[in-house]
């Protein structure tokens, strides 16, 4: 069967990224320009800023890729671009480019859901196998998924207010951890112990998640202790947070799978990178006899190479756009 | 010689395509949402009717500022992507000069671009399209009310000047004027914004 290359393009936040992926699982070549020197002087990303360093950096960034894979133009069989969700500035440098060189050689334009573009990230890691349930958690996303087939995707669960790198971020901000907060508190929980009595988030027998509780009681605890004039133990408090976090997460995903029935899980988005969920899980999933995979932690943030992975799929499922392609900032994915 | 010019800078979405001293094909429209989805639509609209493709292109000149942030990237990534992957050459046309190609009787042209807060996007120029003064962000109080009669002001946005007219663009006259312009790298065509981000200039004031 001949090959099928991909040229995937992410500009959905703050990394203007493309990438050339061979029949949805082998990455050719990824390009990611990352901006998060630069809005990490404004404590988090400035969409303006973002749109403006897209738009100088998307067509060096093609013109990269292309050339590190040693191809051209010619030799892609389709565009895949996300259309959203995301700051809608800069999904639309992204969808401009994608639609124009969609026009120019008559390439069929694939557009992909960032969200199910996280979720094949895995498939760069090995063969998606089905029916599995997908542990989406992200800045913007909490979701558990049930994916019966390629590129079906049934939700199942999610969060009912703040998506959990939402949270972590908010948490680092009271405790005074700088941006990029969530990896930040990751790091600092290892050095610290699960001292402070913080609430299991929304514990009961749904699929949904509430981080909100958890990030109020953080913000009481910090505003408590020092009206008393205890110091605070940032490190414990970062430590007794991902714990309950963790715990929340992989109690209802491990319910779920037992639920569903089903022997395959994946976790998907830029809190995977989270290295507290990553152990926990991988030793839940020894466990239970569960097949796990997350992706290597390059293709956890926001990448071009998830977005031509997905891109094969839905192409291969005829997924179509055609040069009037709308971004949109929020969008869903079922 | 076939030109492509693309103006996304404005509510005032204008794509021609040109050769030598005919206009060939002109859209010009009053567009305020979408333009992003629009604009590769009509460019193909009228390189079908001329039985043309991007690849008989020659040179690009696409409008590049000032105006609207997200209209300016519109147009720029759309031109840059073509002049970049088909090495045509591209110019760089300022959203200002292409409104003072409207043709007056008075001496000099002053196109204004709305930039809130009574600021106005604006530059001076004459009849033969030299720009007296380069185009900038300006108070309106007080840099262009006290002007006299030999200013003619140009705007598509209701500024609140007594004698403002509405622009009426001379494709052709902008196009002579830069025929000769050199082409520059792709990778390197940018928005003109003529403003900082409102997070950069908060942080100036704060440094």
């Amino acid at each position: 069967m001949k090959d099928t290359y991909i040229l995937g393009i992410e500009s959905s936040c703050d990394e203007t990224s493309v990438s050339i992926v061979k029949n949805g699982c082998e990455e050719v070549a990824t390009v990611i320009l990352s901006q998060m020197d630069i809005h990490s002087c404004y404590g988090g990303v400035v969409p303006e800023i973002a749109s403006r360093m897209h738009v100088e950096n998307i067509t060096i960034v093609i013109e990269e890729c292309l050339n590190k894979a040693k191809m051209s133009m010619e030799d892609i069989d389709a565009i895949a671009v996300t259309y959203g969700p995301g700051l809608i500035g800069c999904l639309l440098i992204g969808v401009g480019a994608a639609t124009t060189l969609s026009y120019i050689y008559n390439k069929p334009l694939v557009p992909v859901h960032h969200i199910a573009g996280h979720i094949y990230a895995n498939n760069l890691v090995s063969k998606m196998e089905f029916p599995l349930i997908a542990l989406v958690v992200s800045g913007g996303h909490t979701d558990l998924i049930y994916m019966e087939d390629d590129y079906k995707f049934k939700k199942i669960g999610g969060t009912l207010d703040d998506a959990v790198g939402e949270c972590y971020d908010k948490v680092a901000r009271v405790i005074n951890v700088p941006y990029p907060g969530g990896p930040l508190v990751d790091k600092l929980s290892y050095d610290g112990s699960d001292t402070y009595p913080l609430p299991l988030p929304l514990d009961d027998d749904s699929f949904n998640f509430s981080f909100s509780g958890i990030k109020s009681a953080v913000i009481n605890l910090v505003h408590n202790e020092t009206q008393r004039g205890n110091k605070i133990r940032k490190e414990d408090i970062a430590c007794s947070f991902q714990n309950r976090v963790v715990e929340i997460l992989s109690k209802k995903t491990m319910k779920a799978l037992k639920e569903y029935n089903v022997k395959n899980l994946i976790i998907a988005g830029g809190v995977s990178a989270n290295s507290g969920i990553r152990n926990k899980f991988t030793e839940l999933c020894q466990k239970n006899g569960i097949n796990l995979t997350i992706p290597n932690i390059k293709y956890c943030t926001d990448n071009a190479a998830m977005i031509a992975a997905a891109g094969y799929f839905a192409y291969k499922k005829g997924i179509r756009a055609d040069i009037d392609l709308k971004a949109t900032a929020t969008t869903s994915l079922f | 010689m076939i030109n492509l010019l693309i103006d996304t800078s404005t509510s005032n979405l204008t794509v021609s395509i040109i050769e030598e001293q005919n206009i060939l094909y002109k859209y010009q429209q009053t567009i305020l949402s979408d333009m992003a989805s629009k604009l590769l639509p009509i460019i193909d609209n009228g390189l079908k009717q001329l039985n043309l493709t991007l690849k008989d292109i020659d040179k690009i000149f696409v409008v590049n500022g000032p105006g609207s942030f997200t209209g300016i990237r519109v147009g720029v990534t759309v031109a840059k992507t073509i002049a970049w992957t088909l090495k045509k050459d591209i110019i760089p046309l300022s959203s200002l000069e292409l409104m003072a190609t409207t043709h007056t009787n008075k001496k000099y042209l002053v196109p204004m671009i709305d930039a809130r807060r009574g600021n106005v996007f604006t530059g001076i120029y004459d009849k033969n399209l030299n720009c007296i003064k380069e185009d900038k962000l300006v108070n309106l109080e007080k840099s262009i009310k006290n002007l006299n009669d030999d200013y003619e002001f140009i705007s598509y946005d209701n500024i609140n000047l007594d004698n403002l007219i509405k622009p009426n663009i001379d494709i052709l006259k902008i196009i002579n004027k830069h025929t000769n312009d050199k082409g520059i790298n792709p990778h390197n065509l940018n928005p003109n914004y003529l403003k900082l981000t409102e997070a950069e200039e908060n942080k100036l004031k704060n440094d």
